[in-house]
């Protein structure tokens, strides 16, 4: 399950439960990112190279997207997007006809990310307590980019959580690494990891 | 075989709850009601225990002028004794939308107070939802589930193949479509007995359908039009709604008190949020729609100022240049907002015009020097580089 599959992801879970009584040692795909190496994440040119271990999950939130953790996407959550191309969706889209999702725009500015983050977190999450906090420039991979915050609930749980995001729009293309995780402990206690993957992006 | 197995089940049903419900005339709303059976009493603690989840949950909307007005709204409407049973919490949601549980909680969701025209229109909607209460639907309607259950199911042994079930399940829907028009035109007696403008009731619904029109042709779908409840329809639909309580208003529904300045006096310190709530839905046919509903005509410089938001967010060429026209008319208009410059600004720059975006977006900073994204606008203008 990814961090939006918990919400809509039942189709996915049918096929997973499926997947697990054939073979049920593999996992669903789950790897360990060993330290000290660059590798390259979300199907795509992007490379980082981590200081820790971390653990990437099988379950992928969209096409050109790819999730690690250290204990879990509901305690601690790192997202690469790698180059979401103009008129494609941040992630898999749960219903097009009823739950359309914002699309990513090939004029859109570094300071229109965390709109997009925004508008479909708050769609897919199907929240209206989400709230940009901040953002300022940030170089990203060594071109132009935004550094933002957030914060978010999502309905039925009442735990804050608090979001870090890194984006800029490369060739059209939509770069972006988000990190989020429960306000209490864990924020706290994971965002440096994530910072020091975020400023070891490459393209 | 089929017919007097219903005809016995359901009496039998009639006769116990009959004889149960002999010792409760009580109205809910009672002070320190309590429960009478036992199905009232489960019904009770379950929505008593989504009570206590719901008071705490960072989605209610706290505002003690917000939620003093709809509790005087409601007093009003359905009368002091009545509404003193009854705790309202705004939800923050951006749909139309209110509940009923049946120990007096009632949740009214922001969407449908910002959809509201007037306060007679929110007070039908507070009426039709104390009419459920008052009549206890919520008990009725548990009753009757479990009594249509238990004939399903024993007709599954005693009559594997009969088409039984389908025309109880009809009957379990058509049921609940009863107690809403009943509480439709318990919410209309209200409305008109507090002095408020009958015809209120009937037009929130013909709106909502235009909406859901706009809403669909704006994702390229069919527009359906639903003339007839279907099979699954725990609501009338809202054309039946709209004409059943435009017929009861009568000819003279336009009489009676409106309170529109009240209620917009009300809303206020939260239109803004609302709003914004509402545009990020990424609806762009349902939101357009419905800004041009609150602006009958007269475009005021806030609806201006999240039109140009929502083309914006859109973002084809051809919205940008419409973005950057109605930032400009909510500023013509008298608009303070700075955002209304950090709005035209961005606009102008999407749409290629560097020197006139940058200008609206300095002219943003010198109105908004604290703004948290301060230095990223900077950037934009060519003020600060990348750190």
């Amino acid at each position: 399950m990814n961090k939006f599959g918990n919400k809509f992801g039942n189709k996915f879970g049918i096929v997973a439960i499926g997947l697990g009584l054939i073979a049920a040692p593999v996992a669903a795909g789950n790897r360990l990112i060993v330290p000290g190496q660059p590798v390259a994440v979300a199907k795509s040119m992007l490379t980082v190279t981590p200081a820790v271990e971390w653990n990437k999950l099988g379950a992928r939130p969209g096409r050109n997207s790819e999730t690690w953790t250290f204990d879990g996407d509901a305690l601690n959550d790192l997202t690469f997007y790698g180059g979401i191309e103009p008129e494609r969706t941040l992630f898999r889209e749960v219903s097009k006809r009823n739950k359309p999702l914002p699309r990513v725009k090939a004029t859109m500015l570094v300071t229109d990310i965390p709109t997009l983050v925004e508008n479909s977190y708050r769609i897919a999450l199907d929240t209206p307590l989400f709230t940009v906090e901040g953002m300022e420039p940030m170089a990203f991979a060594g071109k132009p980019g935004i550094r933002f915050t957030y914060s978010f609930t999502r309905p039925n749980e009442d735990l804050p959580r608090k979001g870090e995001g890194r984006g800029a729009m490369i060739d059209g293309k939509l770069y972006l690494i988000t990190f989020e995780a429960p306000r209490l402990h864990y924020f706290d206690a994971g965002v440096a990891s994530f910072r020091q993957v975020a400023d070891s992006a490459k393209l | 075989m089929a017919g007097w197995m219903i005809a016995a089940a359901l009496a039998g049903a009639a006769l116990g709850a009959g004889a149960s419900d002999r010792l409760a005339p009580l109205p809910p709303y009672g002070t320190a009601y309590t429960p009478t059976t036992v199905d009232e009493r489960g019904l009770w603690q379950q929505a008593d225990e989504a009570e206590r989840d719901l008071r705490d949950s960072p989605a209610v909307i706290r505002d003690a002028a917000l939620n003093a007005y709809i509790g005087k709204v409601l007093c009003r409407s359905v009368g002091e004794g009545r509404c003193r049973g009854v705790r309202v919490y705004v939800v923050r949601a951006p749909y139309f939308n209110a509940f009923m549980a049946p120990n007096g909680m009632m949740i009214v969701w922001t969407g449908a107070l910002l959809r509201l025209r007037d306060e007679a229109e929110l007070a039908s909607v507070l009426g039709h939802e104390f009419g459920h209460f008052e009549m206890r639907h919520e008990l009725k309607t548990f009753r009757r589930g479990r009594t249509i259950g238990d004939i399903i199911a024993w007709t599954g042994v005693i009559s594997p193949y009969s088409t039984l079930p389908v025309s109880l399940i009809q009957l379990h829907f058509s049921y609940s479509r009863a107690q809403e028009t009943e509480a439709d035109l318990m919410g209309l007696r209200y409305l008109t007995a507090a002095g408020y403008r009958p015809l209120a009731a009937s037009r929130i619904w013909e709106r909502l359908m235009a909406e859901e029109d706009a809403t669909a042709l704006g994702r390229k779908r069919r527009v359906t039009h639903h003339y007839s409840a279907g099979f699954f329809a725990d609501h009338p639909t809202e054309l039946a709604r709209a004409t059943y309580l435009r017929e009861t208003a009568g000819t003279d529904g336009e009489r009676g008190d409106e309170a529109r300045e009240a209620f917009l006096t009300a809303m206020r310190p939260w239109r803004a949020t609302f709003l914004a709530d509402q545009i990020k839905r990424n609806d762009f046919g349902g939101s357009e729609y419905l800004l041009g509903e609150l602006a009958t005509g007269h475009w005021t410089s806030d609806l201006l100022l999240t039109r140009g938001e929502l083309y914006r967010e859109r973002g084809n060429p051809r919205d940008l240049v419409s973005a950057a026209q109605f930032y400009q008319q909510a500023i013509d208009a008298g608009c303070t907002d700075p955002i209304a410059w950090r709005g035209l600004g961005l606009s102008l720059l999407r749409g290629q015009q560097a020197a006139a975006g940058r200008a609206a977006l300095k002219t943003y900073l010198e109105k908004a020097p604290a703004a948290s994204d301060r230095a990223a606008m900077a950037m934009l203008i060519g003020e600060g580089g990348v750190q």
